[in-house]
């Protein structure tokens, strides 16, 4: 209870409230960018916090990410383009209310269902986080071992719609984790002589250029499409109708939301369009879904925020990221020498409070400046793309040049921008990637250890009653998927 | 064709690991060498790959339309840009770039442009340079005049 306050008090002093109510902006103007995810904005602004105190840097990353949802409905309601993938699900129903002239109320319900959810989440976050670790603090290199399996096993789950495609990206992150020095051998490994390899591969400018300047491309070759916009007048309170008719929706999507965003690998966008099919299951106005009803906006955005605080729970607590978003600040406090795991509780448990803190800050924050700055918010939108994309790709050069100041960083960003456009073509999501990159190390690490403990006798790990449990949902997170693909072809085999 | 070339870079992948067997020292000989991971991963990766070309866990998808002019010439302009730096500077380098990308993009006016990539210099100079003290390429042009 002590850290609790201690991290209370740190919230509260000047510069994180300042830190927070910054990325809060941040997070909503280039949440509400289409194209620009909160992943590529958390990429794009790591190298800020490159100078910041690992608690800074985690406030000002967390209200990032948690703004960039809330930032990513603005777009989707107006123009009918996520700014945030994880805000498509709210497109179905928030378009066709901005059309029939109800922006402002769907925007409304937007940021009162965000804010709730986000809130709920936090609390989950605040309560389930220490229990976890403790929990956690009983694992050996073993059990780690089998965690980060489970982790990188989850990634089939992520991005795009083929599961050997997502395996294949992260088995790529994982062998890309084993550029550099090896520590237990002191050889250097697929560095080809070149110095700024030795240390392995930076995070930011693989990063940046996986999911800034591969957008770029696509946008480029995207040049062209032009975009209606609906004009927002206003944004409105819910009234208490629409408040009641979507009550069941916000509970429901905030506590499935949190469950997934818990889920390793699984973030937000997952629990959005999972929660519009529970809300439209259980909406007594099952019709009204996808010509404008406003559950269709209260259920994924309540899902979504509630998502980044479930997704929080397994990154600080465990170290293996609930999302993309969350891998990324996870690659940001290890670039800062912060490892997350159950130790942290125990070492730096203010940096965790302050972290649940300025998130609950941050909830409350973006639903108070949401009602204040909709419109400004709102005519984000509007910039065109010619001024937008030359900005982010100067933006990018800038961030991955800054931290070593080198020109070789620079061109590990274009080369990884091209990798991340190729991905894209060929059906492959570059979220695998950096969750095997940055989960990659871990693997190894533990490996190595466990063999070392194990005496080298592999068949040890089946002594431990929690790596068994651990392979055994693996196994089962990468069978049933394929399984159940099979058993739903099957009776269509039959008939045809 | 998305198999064959991770086949391909894994054979050489797989190649670049003997490199490190070759180096490792004789005291660290015992246990998981320097290449025994990566070839696990490598050998992951055919598996998948076998997997993908064979259709399992992986739904075939329509052959993508050719990369767009757009694309290529935006690869040439930012490959250029690289370059540019060393000889312009980071500074004179971006403004070129952002006027010239925007016209690219079909922006007409170029003060609008201009001014907007003056006014994206400026910040990137307060945030970066003056903030966080980060050294930017003068390029060769500004080392005449120093």
């Amino acid at each position: 209870m002590e850290a609790f306050w201690a991290g209370l008090q740190v919230t509260f002093t000047p510069e994180i409230l300042l830190l927070v109510l910054a990325g809060t902006v941040l997070g909503i103007v280039v949440g509400a960018l289409p194209g620009i995810s909160g992943s590529t904005t958390t990429a794009l602004l790591l190298p800020l916090t490159i100078m910041m105190s690992p608690i800074a840097a985690l406030a000002f990353l967390g209200s990032i990410y948690c703004a960039s949802n809330y930032g990513g409905s603005i777009t989707a309601i107006l123009i009918n383009t996520p700014g945030d993938p994880s805000a498509s699900a709210t497109a179905f129903d928030g378009y066709p209310l901005a059309r029939r002239g109800e922006a402002g109320r769907a925007l409304g319900m937007s940021a009162v269902a965000s804010a709730i959810g986000g809130i709920f989440s936090v609390v989950v976050l605040i309560v389930a986080a220490p229990w976890l670790a403790r929990l956690a603090y009983q694992f050996g290199p073993p059990e780690y071992f089998a965690l980060a399996l489970f982790g990188l096993s989850m990634v089939a789950a992520v991005g795009g719609e083929s599961p050997s495609k997502n395996l294949l990206a992260g088995a790529t992150g994982v062998l890309l984790a084993t550029v550099g020095l090896d520590l237990t051998t002191g050889v250097e490994r697929f560095t080809f002589d070149v110095p700024a390899l030795s240390d392995g591969l930076e995070f930011i400018p693989v990063l940046v250029g996986l999911f800034a300047i591969s957008e770029l491309f696509e946008r480029m070759a995207q040049k062209g499409i032009v975009q209606e916009y609906v004009k927002l007048k206003s944004m409105d309170m819910p009234s208490w109708a629409d408040f009641k008719k979507c009550a069941k929706a916000i509970v429901l999507s905030s506590g499935i939301g949190t469950f997934i965003g818990a889920l390793p690998a699984l973030g937000a966008t997952t629990a959005a369009l999972i929660c519009y099919n529970e809300t439209k299951r259980w909406s007594k106005h099952k019709e009204e879904f996808g010509k404008g009803a406003i559950e269709g906006v209260a259920g994924p955005e309540a899902a979504n925020n509630a998502a980044v605080g479930g997704a929080m729970v397994p990154t600080l607590a465990l170290g293996i990221p609930g999302s993309t978003t969350t891998a990324i600040i996870l690659a940001g406090l290890m670039i800062q020498g912060v490892r997350p795991g159950p130790h942290l509780f125990n070492e730096q448990p203010t940096l965790l409070y302050v972290v649940f803190g300025s998130m609950l800050v941050c909830n409350l924050l973006y639903l108070f400046l949401g009602f204040l700055f909709a419109k400004g918010f709102a005519r984000i939108t509007l910039i065109p793309d010619a001024l937008l994309w030359p900005a982010v790709f100067i933006l990018s050069v800038v961030g991955a040049y800054a931290p070593n100041q080198s020109m070789v960083d620079v061109m590990i960003m274009l080369l990884f921008g091209v990798v991340g456009y190729l991905f894209r073509r060929y059906g492959f999501s570059p979220a695998p990637l950096i969750m095997g990159l940055v989960l990659g190390k871990l693997v190894e690490e533990t490996l190595k250890q466990s063999l070392l403990i194990f005496d080298q006798d592999w068949t040890q790990f089946f002594s431990r009653p929690v790596v068994v449990v651990l392979f055994l949902i693996t196994a089962a997170s990468l069978l049933v998927p394929a399984l159940l693909r099979v058993w739903q072809r099957a009776p269509a085999g039959r008939t045809a | 064709m998305v198999a064959a070339v991770a086949i391909a870079a894994c054979i050489v992948a797989f190649a670049l690991t003997f490199r490190f067997s070759a180096t490792t020292p004789a005291a660290m000989m015992s246990g998981m060498g320097a290449e025994f991971f990566p070839r696990l991963v490598i050998a992951l990766i055919v598996v998948l790959a076998v997997c993908i070309a064979l259709g399992i866990g992986s739904p075939p998808m329509e052959r993508p339309a050719p990369v767009p002019v757009n694309v290529w010439i935006t690869a040439g302009v930012l490959l250029t840009f690289v370059a540019a730096v060393e000889l312009l500077g980071m500074w004179l380098a971006s403004f070129v770039l952002l006027v010239g990308l925007a016209r690219m993009w079909g922006e007409k006016s170029y003060l609008k442009t201009g001014l907007a990539a003056i006014g994206l210099l400026a910040v990137v100079y307060l945030v970066f340079v003056r903030l966080l003290k980060s050294n930017f390429p003068g390029g060769l042009i500004a080392g005449l005049w120093s």
